[in-house]
């Protein structure tokens, strides 16, 4: 083999080695690194988008003001208007793409308990009962969910 | 230098430089090609993560343990069945000191029976042997200096210039080292899809302009959601800055989170 630079072959071979790894490597990365890698950080940008693409399951109040807006501004002059209506009726997707009577939870009275009834780990501001004291039937037979000051 | 110029010579030429011409723009067909294959980017880009700051706090004192934030984290995010959350409920209950021991308090029980998606039973202990008992909506920290982030060894989890750290599906191996990192136990490997999972702050919802699930069935906005880059005027967040002393969770380990807490106890780690 010619000399070059009066190099010994056996280290002209070594250093033709090196410079091979690193060209492979370079090709490689060029043509692996996603385009969206580093746009905004040491990472793929585009794991940002496709992140925000998923589907959601909850529509949200505002999906369920389009079609019942009396319920709904019932719902804010009384005591549950911090409430959703999601938090008793169960998400609601399903339901505003394809309004039906029987893809969306009508009947939750479980919820009442699940938040009024007496435990003293619940803040004090909170309104709560004893259940087998104040009455077993129905919540509904006394008292309006979406306005619990007044009397059905 | 004119004897030089030889049919042979000219022809090497011309084709040297549309080898040069042609190689750029077919590294680049290439290049695209090989990256479709490999990752498909084809989403939405009308929001700009860079205009928005997200943030998250916690006001324990509005806590009822009621827990439909777990409930609704859970069917929102789809996250499998059984003990795995990316947002729980804890109860504290803190006993009342035995007579005469000279303590101040007495012991600390901490449950969280199923994150607490189904609600709340009675607590263990009587009623009357209570010193204090309060609930703490538990979940991603938000830290400024996420350990979770650092020790990713392939760039797959990452603080999003928004203010949500999150994880790229496409790229978590599953080794799990984020899970051991997070000081607050808010990661979780997925059995289904074999890659670690944490909270994204409803990244699919707030994109959109909604509420994160579980702010959103909070009864009574314990759990409080904002835009630092875009405050309003009658903002839920700022008011909640303004009106609270607040505290973050393990301050001493310098991850700074960025979700703050009112409301809560020493004990609350």
């Amino acid at each position: 083999m010619r000399r070059v630079f009066q190099m010994p072959p056996q280290l002209f071979r070594i250093l033709l080695l090196a410079v091979g790894v690193v060209v492979a490597y370079s090709i490689a990365r060029y043509f692996l690194t996603p385009p969206s890698f580093g746009e905004y950080g040491w990472y793929r940008g585009a794991a940002l988008a496709e992140l925000a693409t998923r589907d959601r399951v909850y529509a949200g109040k505002k999906a369920c003001e389009e079609c019942h807006p009396d319920e709904f501004q019932k719902l804010t002059k009384h005591e549950h208007k911090s409430l959703a209506c999601e938090s008793c009726h169960g998400p609601g997707e399903a339901h505003a793409d394809d309004p039906r009577k029987d893809n969306i939870d009508r009947s939750s009275f479980a919820a009442c308990v699940r938040c009024h009834e007496a435990n003293p780990s619940r803040p004090k501001w909170h309104k709560q009962i004893v259940i087998k004291d104040h009455y077993t039937g129905k919540c509904t037979e006394c008292h309006v969910p979406h306005s619990p000051s007044e009397t059905p | 230098m004119k004897n030089n110029v030889s049919r042979r010579n000219v022809l090497g030429r011309i084709t040297a430089a549309l080898a040069g011409l042609l190689a750029a723009p077919a590294a680049k067909a290439v290049k695209t090609v090989t990256q479709e294959v490999l990752v498909s980017a084809t989403a939405p880009k009308d929001y700009d993560p860079t205009k928005h700051k997200w943030v998250m706090a916690i006001d324990a004192n509005r806590c009822i343990g009621c827990g439909f934030c777990a409930e609704a984290c859970k069917k929102e995010n789809h996250v499998p069945e059984g003990p795995y959350f990316r947002t729980w409920v804890e109860r504290y209950i803190i006993t009342k000191p035995k007579p005469g021991s000279g303590a101040a308090r007495g012991e600390t029980l901490v449950d969280c029976p199923d994150g607490g998606m189904h609600g709340y039973p009675e607590a263990s202990v009587p009623k009357e042997d209570i010193q204090h008992s309060f609930f703490v909506p538990k979940l991603c920290n938000l830290c400024k200096h996420s350990p979770c982030v650092q020790v990713c060894p392939v760039g797959a989890t990452f603080d999003a210039p928004d203010g949500a750290v999150l994880i790229d599906p496409k790229y978590c191996i599953g080794c799990g080292f984020c899970i051991q990192a997070c000081p607050y136990g808010c990661r979780f490997l997925s059995p289904v899809t074999k890659t670690a999972e944490k909270c994204t702050l409803c990244y699919h919802r707030i994109t959109r302009g909604l509420k994160p699930a579980c702010v959103e069935v909070c009864p009574t906005q314990a759990r409080i959601f904002g835009d630092l880059k875009n405050p309003k005027p009658d903002d839920p967040i700022q008011q909640f800055y303004q009106n609270n002393l607040v505290t973050a969770l393990k301050p001493h380990l310098g991850t700074e989170p960025r979700l703050f807490y009112a409301g809560i106890d020493k004990e609350v780690r």
